[in-house]
């Protein structure tokens, strides 16, 4: 059984990102829809969907295409030569077209009360300005992608416990910092969301995307180089598969 | 130590493996010989094949159990 092919390795991207956007977005959807809003008890519910979501498909596909789910991690991946720069095109792509459909299904399932819940969408809260909005997704991303370079890209962690780890670090941030700016961390579950509303006529978000496409790359590749430096694992990698 | 499955048959012959499974003694003619594929990587990376193989002595009803 050879590697799989980079079109099977991105339709595992695609499907991870399908999860993490379907069970993550979907459950700030049903927490407006079903619920009438989202409270502190709810806050913990979705930041407890999103981090179950990333960390079973961790364990589902991680073996197959790595399961970045997560153009951010892509991009740190490749920054640090792990990644190979054929290959970060179809991962993003991938992850892209996962969380637009992931999006599109809900609205097929619950229907266009969901748009008008806004999709579970991200945006910056009340008082928080474009540039406070980029360096919380920057610090939260750093997190994020700290605990996948110290838990899984660094070979002397522990087996086995990166999808928790990476899990609950998702979650943390997010209930930690959901209501700063949404805590996306993910250009990804961003822009599927915010796709699918412009098919419904709603496009006023699409000026705040920036934020969560600049502060997750930045954050990430802080993080990377950050944990390559202090770890002294070298900039190829302990781990990697060239 | 005997060949266990020499043994068995009332013959005495010098045991040159151990099944790695139920760590019965073999002799070169009850030794099954098998390679088995590794495999490297994983999250955040794809998993690919190993180029070499790890060897492993196994005894004829593990073999046929395992394979």
């Amino acid at each position: 059984m050879p590697q799989p092919t980079l079109l099977k390795r991105a339709i595992a991207e695609l499907i991870g990102t399908f999860v993490l956007v379907f069970l993550g977005t979907g459950s700030v959807v049903t927490s407006v829809v079903f619920f009438g809003g989202v409270d502190s008890a709810g806050l913990l519910l979705i930041g407890l969907s999103f981090g179950f979501a990333v960390m079973i498909m961790i364990y589902a596909f991680g073996h197959i295409s790595g399961t970045h789910i997560n153009p951010a991690v892509s991009i740190a991946l490749w920054a640090t030569g792990r990644f190979p720069s054929k290959d970060l095109v179809a991962y993003v792509a991938a992850q892209l077209i996962g969380a637009v459909a992931a999006s599109l299904v809900i609205v097929a399932i619950v229907g266009t009360r969901a748009v008008d819940a806004g999709l579970g969408h991200t945006m910056p809260g009340d008082g928080v300005s474009y540039w406070q909005a980029i360096a919380i997704e920057a610090v939260t991303t750093f997190f994020l992608v700290l605990v996948i370079w110290g838990a899984a890209v660094d070979k002397r962690a522990a087996g086995g416990f990166a999808g928790l780890a990476i899990g609950l670090v998702v979650a943390a941030d997010i209930i930690v910092t959901g209501p700063i700016a949404g805590a996306s961390m993910n250009p990804a579950r961003t822009f599927g969301p915010l796709l699918t509303e412009t098919f419904w006529g709603t496009t006023s978000g699409w000026e705040k995307f920036p934020i969560y496409i600049i502060g997750p790359i930045v954050g990430g590749l802080i993080a990377a180089f950050a944990y390559d430096y202090v770890s002294g694992i070298k900039s190829a990698g302990d781990k990697d598969e060239s | 130590m005997q060949c266990y499955v020499c043994a068995q048959s009332g013959k005495e012959t010098e045991a040159l493996g151990i099944c790695i499974v139920c760590g019965m003694g073999l002799c070169k003619d009850h030794a099954i010989r098998e390679d088995v594929d590794l495999w490297e990587g994983g999250y955040p990376f794809p998993s690919k094949k190993a180029k070499k193989k790890l060897p492993r002595i196994l005894c004829a009803e593990c073999a046929e159990v395992l394979t």
